[in-house]
């Protein structure tokens, strides 16, 4: 993905990364930047700092090359994240950025899938340019 | 909705404000510094993956 960057973020110090990266086989492969937001500002920002325990819940956003803010989820600390569905947003939001009049169904996975031109043929007829 | 968002938490479709982050870099094995404004000076997509903490399981 030589088009986007990938940071993971938490409240914890640049050499509590290092560590924590350095020590956990389960990261050796890991090549993002990790982000430390020691003051919870950028949580805060997005709406996931946790008031109660200072920590950040599992927030997952997409920021398009003009900085706008085109998805959120956010899990609770005990679900894990699918990243397969999270690169799915990411090359349909690049799609879309590209081909502005069309649109991603829920079965759409990856460039060359159907997708819908909305118009006004089309209203009600969703399952007929489904090709179902 | 505003354009930009409050510092509340951002809604989807508005506009992030600028922000920077000291980083660890394991690419590089080195400490680093990046901002959201350099990211799209470069043309980029940025993904944000919050997590709770360090040394924890999920």
């Amino acid at each position: 993905m030589m088009d986007a960057e990938i940071i993971t973020v938490s409240s914890d110090t640049k050499f509590v990364h290092l560590a924590w990266q350095r020590d956990e086989m389960e990261l050796k492969g890991v090549k993002f930047p990790m982000g430390s937001d020691t003051t919870g500002k950028l949580a805060r920002m997005f709406g996931v700092y946790d008031e109660n325990t200072g920590l950040s819940l599992r927030g997952t956003f997409i920021i398009s090359p003009e900085g706008k803010l085109m998805n959120s989820e956010v899990n609770f600390y005990n679900l894990g994240r699918n990243i397969d569905e999270l690169l799915r947003k990411f090359r349909a939001n690049r799609h879309l950025a590209e081909y502005t009049a069309e649109a991603c169904p829920a079965q759409w996975r990856s460039n060359g899938d159907l997708t819908l031109k909305p118009s006004a043929k089309m209203v009600g007829k969703v399952h007929e340019a489904m090709g179902k | 909705m505003s354009d930009t968002c409050s510092c509340l938490g951002c809604n989807v479709g508005e506009t992030v404000p600028d922000f920077r982050l000291e980083t660890y870099e394991p690419a590089k094995g080195d400490f680093g510094e990046i901002s959201l404004e350099t990211l799209r000076n470069n043309g980029k997509w940025t993904i944000l993956f919050f997590y709770p903490a360090d040394f924890t399981f999920v």
